[in-house]
């Protein structure tokens, strides 16, 4: 406390200072028009770029929330999509939602873990078995097919990424099934490929490539990639495809898992087909 | 201290009737009146220091309709000058309580303190007037030549002051 009131005492002409600068402040910025104008501006200015600074810093902090929202509202949009849902009687006038059977449901899930560098690459989400996710279900990406689940526990699924030697879809093309898998051979990252496909059908790069009707995992029509190399051998009836990945690999964050409602009944009724 | 005040008062005096009005250029005016702070006396407390130069800033205001700006400018000015008398090896003038000019301290380290103060104190109080739409060709031009203009005149002046107390 001594020190303090020395301390004080020592500088009390700084204190003093301090005072009447206060005052020479408010002179010149309160009864000086021009002195007056030119801070209130810069206060203006000073406090827009506050505001904005404080404004980006709370905005980048709640992107983890807003991410979360926006993926539950993809995920109701899914949900409430025609693309989720078988229709019926479609060549009547009137469509009621009652005509209309969701088939699909899809949980919103954060990626936890992913490899792009491997031969048999998988990524781990964030939901399992307690979230009614269970093997064999397909997931998508914002962008597009994803992968399909492998093994799931209680809080946790991994899942095969379509950067796996072992996992091939059929593509849909311009609207039509090729039944040749398209396939990733770890020859570039969000590289697919697909061989053996006849000159004479009408594909160009640029071509969406999507999910068909040869798979009950996902709903028809969701973006696996698209052409972007067309190749051939002037001696060959056929051309290789590279189909660039809709999901981009190195950025999967968020993702859905799709769930097929009704997929139990679609394939017992397949298994007696055969 | 009755010659002080009338010294204090004709040099005020000067500055707001004769040099605000010199019409060389609405910027060139050179602040002599500041030499009244620089030779203050070296026996003052800092209390009494800046007081007293809060004091002559708000008349120094009053005369240009421009209140707080000189006397914002008058209490650095009161700071800094503590800090340069601080470096130089005046103790036994502060001990005899003399007055700050070139008869106590030399013309070096009274020129040397006065250039700092006067350019410091011109640099100041045109940023201030022109804060907000500052030209940095002008404001370094007037503050310069009105920095010079105003260390002749205290130079003129210490001669004078010289000249008759010797």
């Amino acid at each position: 406390m001594q020190r303090l009131l020395a301390f004080i005492e020592q500088n009390v002409h700084l204190i003093l200072f301090g005072v009447l600068q206060v005052v020479c402040g408010f002179l010149m910025f309160y009864l000086n028009p021009y002195q007056q104008a030119t801070f209130t501006h810069s206060a203006a200015t000073i406090t827009a770029s506050t505001n904005q600074l404080t404004a980006n810093v709370t905005g980048y902090l709640d992107l983890k929330d807003q991410n979360i929202k926006l993926q539950d509202q993809v995920a109701d949009q899914f949900r409430n999509s025609p693309v989720a849902a078988f229709h019926f009687l479609e060549d009547t006038l009137t469509i009621r939602d009652s005509n209309r059977v969701a088939l699909f449901d899809i949980v919103p899930v954060q990626v936890v873990y992913n490899t792009a560098n491997k031969g048999e690459n998988i990524f781990v989400i964030n939901k399992g078995s307690d979230h009614g996710i269970k093997r064999n279900m397909g997931v998508i990406s914002s962008e597009g097919v994803a992968g399909i689940v492998l093994t799931t526990s209680a809080r946790y699924s991994s899942v095969m990424s379509l950067l796996n030697l072992n996992l091939s879809f059929t593509p849909n093309i311009n609207g039509i099934e090729y039944y040749i898998p398209i396939k990733w051979e770890n020859k570039g990252v969000n590289i697919l490929r697909v061989k053996g496909i006849n000159k004479l059908e009408e594909i160009a790069v640029g071509d969406r490539v999507k999910t068909g009707s040869s798979t009950v995992l996902f709903p028809k029509g969701i973006d696996i990639g698209k052409v972007a190399k067309l190749t051939t051998k002037p001696s060959s009836q056929y051309f290789d495809l590279e189909i660039e990945t809709a999901t981009d690999f190195r950025k999967l964050n968020y993702a859905y898992v799709v769930i097929n409602k009704d997929i139990n009944s679609i394939e017992a009724l397949l298994e007696n087909v055969d | 201290m009755w010659i002080r005040v009338v010294y204090w008062v004709l040099i005020l005096a000067f500055q707001v009737l004769v040099l605000n009005h010199l019409d060389f250029s609405a910027f060139v005016i050179p602040q002599v009146f500041i030499i009244l702070l620089i030779s203050m006396p070296l026996g003052w407390s800092k209390i009494t220091q800046v007081s007293a130069a809060f004091g002559l800033g708000l008349l120094a205001d009053l005369f240009v309709s421009a209140p707080g700006i000189h006397a914002s400018a008058c209490l650095w000015l009161v700071l800094l000058r503590v800090g340069i008398l601080n470096t130089q090896d005046i103790k036994q003038q502060i001990a005899s309580k003399m007055d700050y000019d070139v008869k106590s301290v030399g013309l070096n380290s009274f020129f040397y303190s006065s250039v700092i103060l006067v350019f410091f104190y011109h640099f100041y109080i045109f940023w201030i007037q022109n804060i907000g739409s500052l030209q940095w060709s002008n404001y370094v031009l007037t503050s310069m030549i009105s920095s010079m203009l105003a260390i002749t005149l205290i130079g003129i002046l210490q001669y004078l002051t010289f000249q008759h107390r010797s």
